[in-house]
This record gives C-alpha cells, sequence and structure tokens, in this order.
C-alpha cells in the first residue's frame, strides 16, 4: 500500500502549480468580479493542453489518468476555482463521456476541437422544474426523419458562455411510439438554439452560467449519444465521475483558504504575539489541516478505483459530500481567522467561502449524495 | 545536421525546506522535496530556444544520486530530446573539480557535441565554478553574460556585458555557454508531455561507464571539501545613534569599522557642512 504520489503525479501537480501561479492568478479576483473568464486564460490552457486530459493522445488528448485529471483540477481550483469548473465541466462531464458513449465518426468529428479547446463542450440536464428530481425533465425531442425536433429549456448550464458544444439530457418520443430519456450533442450553430441571459452568481462567478432555449431544434440522429434509450444511464455515471473533479476543485479552495490561514496567523501580531499561538487559532488550523487531509486521501483514493476499472459510485458521493463540507467550513473558518480583513474584497478569503458552497449544491446537492450512498450500502455494497 | 545541443543541471533540495544536520553539516536531503536548480531552468530554456530555432538535439545531463532521474524527467517534460544520467557512489561528495573531471569524462564518451549550456550557480552551493573549469577541461571556449545569439554554419556570434561595455564576439562550435538568471522565460509544462517523458529511457554513466582514470573519486579525491554548513538567519538589528550630527557620523563611522567595513576614510567625507 503506497500513499505517495508517483513522480509523475507529483510533476503533474509541480507543474500545474506553477502554471496556475504565475498564469492565472494575477487574473483570479477580476474575472470573479467581472463575472468573465478572459480569452487570454483560455489560450494558455489550451498551451497547457488541459483540455482533454484524460482523452487519448489519437484524438488530441494528454491521455493521463484520472488522478492527473484530479491533481490538475486541485491545483487549478487552489488559484481559481471557477477556472477549475470550466475545465472539470469540459473534461469529464464533456469530453469524457463523449469519448466513453460515442461512436467513432462523432469521436472523430468532435474530440480533436475540444481536446484543443476550439470547442468548449458543457453537460446540461438541470431544468427549471427538475433539479435533484432528474427524471423528471420536461425538455422533448420528437423523431422527424433523419432529426429530433428538440423542444425545451435547460437552466444553470456551467460553460454556456462560452460553450459551443452541449450534451443535453431530454425526453424523446420515436414515431414507433418508443418514449425514454436520451443525451444530444447540440451545437451552438443550430437553427432554434438560444442562450439566456446572464444568471447573477454568489460564487463561480467566472465561469458565466446561463439558460440554454431550444425552440424546434432540429438535431440530426447522427448526434444521438450511445444508444438512445441509455440516456439516463449515460447521465448517471457521467454524474459519478463529474463528482470527482467537483470534491478536487473544493479539495483545491480548502488548500488555498487553510494555507492562507496558517500564513496570516504566524503574522498578525495581537497581545504582542502572533495569534497562531493562540489555541483558539491554532486549534482552527489543526482542524483544517485534519479536514483536508482526510477529504484528500477519499478523493485520490476514488480516483484511483477509477483507474483501476472498479466501481465508485459510492466514493464518488462520498468524496463530494465530505470534500465540499471541508471547503466550506474550511474557508468560513479562514475568514474568522482573518477577522475583519477576511470579511473585505482586497483579500481572497470571501471568494473562497463563495466559491466553495456552491460545491455542496451542484452535481448532486448534498443530500442527494447521503441518498446515494446509503442507497449502495443498501444495496449490499458496505 | 542537427545541433547537438547539451545542458548540464543539478537537482537541488527546495530552498524553502533546507534543513541542516548539526553533526555532520551536511544539508538533510531525506524527505526534502527536491527541484531543479532554479537557475538550471534558465538554461534548459535556452537549450530548447536553440532547437526551435536552429534545428537542434537537446540532451540534458546530471550528476548526482538515483533520484536526481525526476529532475532529468521533469526536463524531458520540458521539452528535452534525451537524458543521461552520471551516477555512481565513487561520484558521491565530489567538488566542483572532481564534478568537472567526471563531465569531462562523460563528453570522451559522447564525442559529438556543439553546444554545451550551464546555469549560473546552485542554490545550494553556489559556487559557480564548473562551466569556468569545464571549458578549461573540454579545451572550448566559454561565452558568459550574453544577451544575444546567433549561429550561422557552426559560426556562433554574440552580444556580451563587458563591465561596462559590451562585446560583439564570434566563436567556432563546439562552445560552452554560461547563462545568466533570468535571460529567459522557462516554459511550463503542458500536461501531454508528461506522460511522454516518463516513457523514455534515461541512459546511465557509471563508474565502469567510464574507465575510469585514478583522478577521479569523488569522496577522497577532491581538493576542497565542506567543513560545515550553518543555516544563517538574517535578523535586523536597530541601534539608535544619539548626538550632533558630526558625532553621529563619527560614531556610524566607528561602527562600520568595527563590522569590518574598510576603507571608510572619514577624512575623504565632506563633514564641514553639518555642523
Amino acid at each position: 500500500m503506497n500513499f505517495e504520489l508517483t513522480e509523475k503525479h507529483q510533476l503533474v501537480r509541480r507543474s500545474i502549480r506553477n502554471f496556475a501561479e504565475k498564469k492565472i492568478a494575477p487574473h483570479a479576483a477580476m474575472m470573479d468580479k467581472e463575472a468573465r473568464i478572459l480569452p487570454e486564460i483560455l489560450e494558455e490552457l489550451s498551451k497547457m493542453n488541459l483540455w482533454g486530459i484524460l482523452i487519448p493522445e489519437k484524438y488530441g488528448g494528454a491521455e493521463l489518468d484520472t488522478l492527473s485529471y484530479i491533481i490538475t483540477i486541485e491545483e487549478i481550483s487552489r488559484i481559481c476555482a471557477s477556472t477549475g469548473l470550466t475545465l472539470t465541466v469540459h473534461n469529464a462531464l464533456g469530453a469524457s463521456t463523449l469519448y466513453k458513449w460515442g461512436n467513432e465518426e462523432q469521436k472523430e468529428r468532435f474530440l480533436f476541437d475540444l481536446t484543443s479547446g476550439k470547442k468548449i463542450i458543457g453537460f446540461s440536464l438541470t431544468e427549471p422544474n427538475a433539479g435533484s428530481d432528474a427524471r423528471g425533465i420536461e425538455s422533448l425531442a420528437i423523431e422527424d426523419r433523419n432529426y429530433f425536433v428538440l423542444n425545451g429549456s435547460k437552466i444553470f448550464v456551467t460553460n454556456s458562455e462560452i460553450g459551443s458544444v452541449f450534451l443535453v439530457a431530454t425526453r424523446y418520443q420515436t414515431n414507433d411510439g418508443q418514449e425514454g430519456m436520451a443525451i444530444m450533442i447540440v451545437e451552438k450553430e443550430m437553427e432554434g438554439y438560444e442562450l439566456g441571459p446572464k444568471e447573477d452568481k454568489m460564487g463561480m462567478r467566472g465561469n458565466q452560467t446561463r439558460s440554454l432555449y431550444f425552440n424546434n431544434v432540429r438535431v440530426p440522429k447522427e448526434n444521438i449519444l450511445g444508444q438512445i434509450k441509455d440516456g439516463f444511464k449515460i447521465a448517471m455515471e457521467t454524474l459519478d465521475f463529474g463528482r470527482i473533479g467537483i470534491a478536487a476543485q473544493a479539495l483545491g479552495i480548502a488548500q488555498a483558504a487553510y494555507e492562507h490561514s496558517v500564513e496570516y496567523s504566524k503574522g498578525r501580531i495581537q497581545f504582542k504575539k502572533p495569534i497562531s499561538q493562540f489555541q483558539g487559532i491554532s486549534f482552527k488550523l489543526a482542524e483544517m489541516a485534519t479536514a483536508i487531509d482526510a477529504a484528500r486521501l477519499l478523493v485520490y483514493r476514488t480516483a484511483h478505483l477509477r483507474d483501476l476499472n472498479k466501481n465508485f459510485s459510492k466514493e464518488s458521493a462520498m468524496c463530494k459530500l465530505y470534500a465540499s463540507k471541508v471547503a466550506r467550513k474550511t474557508s468560513q473558518e479562514a475568514i474568522q481567522i482573518h477577522g475583519g480583513y477576511g470579511y473585505m474584497k482586497d483579500l481572497p478569503l470571501e471568494r473562497y467561502y463563495r466559491d466553495a458552497k456552491i460545491c455542496e449544491i451542484y452535481e448532486g446537492t448534498s443530500e442527494i449524495m447521503k441518498l446515494i450512498i446509503a442507497n449502495q450500502i443498501l444495496r449490499g455494497n458496505i | 545536421m542537427p545541433l547537438k545541443i547539451f545542458i548540464l543541471i543539478k537537482q537541488v533540495p527546495s530552498y524553502h525546506n533546507i534543513e541542516i544536520d548539526k553533526s555532520t553539516g551536511t544539508i538533510i536531503r531525506k524527505g526534502v522535496n527536491n527541484i531543479i536548480n532554479p537557475d538550471d531552468l534558465f538554461a534548459i530554456e535556452l537549450g530548447l530556444n536553440l532547437k526551435e530555432r536552429y534545428n537542434g538535439f537537446v540532451t540534458v545531463m546530471t550528476m548526482g544520486p538515483p533520484q536526481a532521474e525526476f529532475a532529468l524527467r521533469e526536463s524531458l517534460a520540458m521539452g528535452a530530446d534525451n537524458a543521461i544520467l552520471i551516477s555512481d557512489p565513487r561520484f558521491a561528495y565530489s567538488d566542483t573539480l572532481q564534478t568537472t573531471l567526471i563531465l569531462k569524462e562523460a563528453f570522451k564518451i559522447i564525442q559529438e557535441y556543439d553546444i554545451i549550456i550551464c546555469g549560473c550557480q546552485t542554490s545550494d552551493s553556489s559556487t559557480g565554478q564548473v562551466p569556468f573549469q569545464l571549458s578549461e577541461a573540454l579545451d572550448i571556449p566559454l561565452i558568459t553574460d550574453f544577451f544575444t545569439l546567433e549561429i550561422e554554419n557552426y559560426l556562433l556570434k554574440s552580444h556580451r556585458n563587458f563591465g561596462h561595455e559590451s562585446q560583439n564576439i564570434e566563436v567556432n562550435l563546439p562552445v560552452l555557454l554560461r547563462v545568466v538568471s533570468h535571460f529567459n522565460s522557462p516554459r511550463f509544462i503542458s500536461l501531454p508531455r508528461i506522460k511522454t517523458s516518463f516513457d523514455k529511457e534515461i541512459k546511465i554513466f557509471d563508474f565502469k561507464t567510464f574507465n575510469c582514470p585514478e583522478y577521479i573519486d569523488g569522496n577522497n579525491k577532491s581538493p576542497t571539501k565542506v567543513v560545515q554548513i550553518d543555516k544563517v538567519n538574517l535578523k535586523r538589528k536597530n541601534k539608535i545613534i544619539d548626538g550632533s550630527v558630526n558625532e553621529k557620523i563619527q560614531s556610524l563611522i566607528h561602527l562600520m569599522r568595527e563590522h569590518g567595513i574598510n576603507g571608510v576614510n572619514h577624512k575623504k567625507l565632506n563633514i564641514s557642512g553639518y555642523k
């Protein structure tokens, strides 16, 4: 049993950390404030080949393992969580799903543009009336010769602003009366595709979220991902994997808040000594460090399970549940340690707190995570 | 023929966490995060840049314990084509002269080289002697402090700083280059290169490879030895000097002399204006 990262994984961490600190850090606060991602940052991410981390080289990807992907998301999120979000949705929910379920023609058609960053992809399930209850989606695609005619709307779509390809979950009806849920590849250029207004969010502001409206969008049949009836299965498996990325993101936020807290408490003098010398503060640091380490082990192990091709549904829900809680609590305590300074927008602490909160909500709320874990346990996966 | 470019690097402990073993007077390397010597990153970047400009084949070489392989992997991930690790217990504790002699043996085996690039100095010993010694040992020209480089038909043209002047010099290859710090911006490692860098084979040169002459023995034949390393804690001490301006200046001069700052000639200082 070896808990040390391999040299390859250490090198991933070192190079991504170096890159994020030099190229992204100077813009992170601004992107949060102005609620946009800089085109220059997108270009830098392309230069680093961060758009196809898990995709094989033959489609232009970096062909690294899940743990490398997780470390990448963690390190990017340590500097800028909304850039981490852009990457995790593109890589895990988008490109990897297309790679896993797509046929050869679809892979050829989409993956090169996705791995090069020429096109950014999103995954869209949530609707105004269907969040946790994913089966309740109302979008409907009706078969019409070589097409499905799609109507409906999606809400809170990550990457909607910068994305041009979306994996859209929708109900469908065929001419011979079959019904179910399908995943369709919808492209920005398709007629009837419309982008909704900007959402004004609490956190993750660097990644603009909008609604997508589909008005009689004619989706060609060759854009159906996998078997048409497999939509729900694809969506659930995709989210299983996506959750490890959200957990990694939470881990990065927690790490950043923790590092800031250690530095600040060593330098802040009150009552003639550094506040780190008071147990009221040092115990907070001890709690943070312990929780982050536990979360990290859980997240890395889940990534490792995926690399071993083992089932990780329970573990990915566990690591998202736990890491997002650790991120929220750590960033909250970090503000407390910084006192009034932590509450000011001059320091990134309040951004960490705002960014951390969504990790307990999207890609399945913490409550849904507990349902998934409990279901797995009661089905015998103890 | 592509230019045969060799970059010499060293793996050093990350300076954030250097600790000294008081009993042996050496740096504790166990459990410490090792990195490529920061100055060597500029050498790597220059090598890769020359490769791209003039079509070259870049080999990174380091001497060190087996774990120094990681520094070579990192260099491969940055874009080097090939890597050589010079490693043998008999090379341990080599000082700069022994290191140079071992490198000379390595280049005897390599035979063909056009450009050798070194950084300025290492962060863990700061001697900075190897480039100078190696150019003597290999009997090839060394260019330091350059700020431009052009190569045409194996002729290298360079502008270099020379005191307050600049020199234009031309030399035939092979040549040794010593890159000043911050000469360029070392590139980031992109993810796909990480995978390929670990697939590459790293050549090992050890004592046997060299058919070593007897003058090589790091521990016993190094003319200089590190006796003791101490951690220097830089702390400012404030002292307020009282008195008239003239008295203050006199006490200041006295203090400076006391601290070994000589050459302060108070007679030459024009202090007549301060009364």
